[in-house]
């Protein structure tokens, strides 16, 4: 038997706000949170890229040290959005504890500065021979360490998914605790994606010379998704998190229903770990459609994942004309936040959400002249008020992974 | 380093890193402050750092089993002691 899944709960820590209403006032109001990079004294001198999507706000991680000392910065600002969706959803420590609560989580890496550290003493005789290492450096660096640290913190004792998938880390997470849901073998599940500021990441974009570079002096003017100008994506950092629930369970306990997710399909290219593929792409978001149980002209609004990178935007383009035609609004909603990685999937999640609430589109910010080459698919020109019943969220990552959500203003 | 030194130097790095207060002598670390293995390894490396000196795998895990601070001082006392 198949079970509704809808969402009780959803947080994000992104470069445009961390409260729903500044998130929503960036929105509206086209500002961008990308900025110049912060110096990590280490790569920064070196890159090509001198852009990044910056949490500039200051958020609090008063946690006790007996959570805290487990934690880099990617599981804190974890647990702070799921702590944010656990006390939204009005999910009780009865439920978190009961084994049918689970949380599917992720990053790309552990934490990436603790990482640093680590390698630093590695390669240091002295800082090695005094073992500088703390016992908790593993737990804060060790790929699963979000997911874990939420378990303890919030004592979950349920299904644990690790979704480190690069791009496709946190769209991954939100369908595999969509379907444990939607199959009975979960009632709940937390999912989402963090990411931390990570010199070495935009290193390897910079290298593949996928990252912008034109705007280095006007870091709001980029990324440029479907823009004939676009130079390349812009590596950020954030955190999200989407309370899962099915759909009776959450009825009974009286929770606020923000939307549900109607279907996920996920496949891979089978060939190619860092070119995006026409033919595996194309058939993720059929097989969305086909998981969702709903014909294309039902889809009203496409977040694209839509890095700003030359080929990436032009294959997503005619992907989604392929099986959409030129019926939805298509929106590319990195242009406001950079591509934050391992929590891309579920931050734009939660801003699609956000503004089926709201009832309005934005536009993809720095679209100025559309490349012909991706004119096919119907770009939202600018802000639009509009009813939205249904939406797609779709994600692509290297490894060849591709990702498809349905999502569905509840009713 | 007398044990009344060792004493005060290893109560105040637990008040400071592990945010823990009024630490008895003889308190169950685990029990009555929530002190686990986490904490133990690095109050090792903090005991290496005091003794300018590296633990032995043996003494390392003796220290494994220890409850109170008033077991902690002995532990260290002992070490010195064996390495004079």
């Amino acid at each position: 038997m198949e079970r509704r899944v809808v969402i009780t709960g959803c947080s994000a820590i992104t470069p445009i706000g961390y409260s729903k209403e500044d998130i929503l006032k960036s929105l509206e109001n086209g500002i961008s949170g990308v900025s110049s990079i912060r110096d990590d004294e280490l790569l920064v001198e070196q890159l090509n890229t001198r852009v990044f999507g910056t949490v500039d706000e200051s958020v609090d991680y008063d946690f006790p040290r007996k959570y805290r000392k487990t934690m880099g910065p990617v599981a804190m600002s974890a647990c702070r959005v799921v702590d944010d969706v656990i006390k939204q959803s009005g999910l009780d420590k009865a439920l978190l504890s009961s084994g049918r609560t689970g949380v599917a989580f992720g990053s790309s890496h552990g934490s990436i500065s603790v990482l640093k550290k680590v390698f630093q003493a590695c390669f240091n005789a002295h800082a090695t021979e005094m073992l500088s290492l703390s016992a908790a450096d593993y737990l804060k660096s060790m790929v699963h360490t979000t997911a874990v640290n939420i378990t303890r913190m919030f004592e979950i004792t349920g299904r644990v998914i690790c979704s480190p998938s690069a791009c496709t880390t946190s769209s991954q997470a939100i369908g595999f605790g969509y379907e444990l849901i939607k199959f009975g073998v979960q009632d709940a599940m937390i999912c989402g994606g963090a990411e931390e500021y990570d010199t070495t990441t935009v290193a390897v974009f910079d290298n593949l010379l996928a990252c912008s570079t034109n705007y280095n002096d006007t870091p709001e003017r980029t990324p440029r998704p479907f823009d004939a100008d676009r130079d390349g994506l812009v590596v950020g950092e954030g955190a999200g998190a989407v309370m899962l629930e099915e759909l009776e369970s959450a009825r009974k306990r009286g929770a606020s229903i923000l939307g549900e997710v109607i279907g996920f399909s996920t496949n891979n290219n089978g060939g190619n770990l860092i070119m995006p593929d026409p033919a595996g792409v194309a058939k993720v978001l059929e097989m969305g459609l086909d998981s969702a149980r709903i014909d294309a002209d039902q889809v009203e609004f496409i977040s694209a994942h839509a890095t700003a990178t030359r080929i990436g935007d032009v294959v997503e383009a005619r992907a989604i004309h392929s099986i959409y035609g030129d019926r939805p609004w298509v929106t590319g909603l990195k242009s406001y936040i950079g591509h934050t990685i391992g929590a891309c999937g579920v931050i734009e999640t939660i801003l699609t959400l956000y503004m089926m609430e709201r009832g309005f589109i934005v536009k993809t910010l720095n679209l100025d002249h559309v490349d012909d080459r991706c004119s096919m698919v119907r770009h939202t020109p600018q802000l639009m008020e509009t009813k939205i019943d249904c939406a797609a969220v779709q994600n692509f990552a290297f490894g060849g992974i591709n990702t498809s959500l349905l999502l569905k203003r509840f009713s | 380093m007398d044990r009344e030194e060792i004493q005060t130097i290893i109560i105040d790095f637990i008040e400071t890193n592990f945010e823990m207060s009024d630490i008895g002598l003889d308190d169950d670390l685990n029990a009555v402050h929530g002190f686990d293995s986490i904490d133990a390894i690095e109050l090792l490396r903090e005991i290496e750092t005091l003794m300018q000196t590296k633990l032995t795998r043996n003494e390392e895990e003796q220290a494994m089993g220890i409850r109170t601070v008033r077991q902690i001082v002995d532990f260290i006392e002992n070490a010195i002691k064996d390495r004079a």
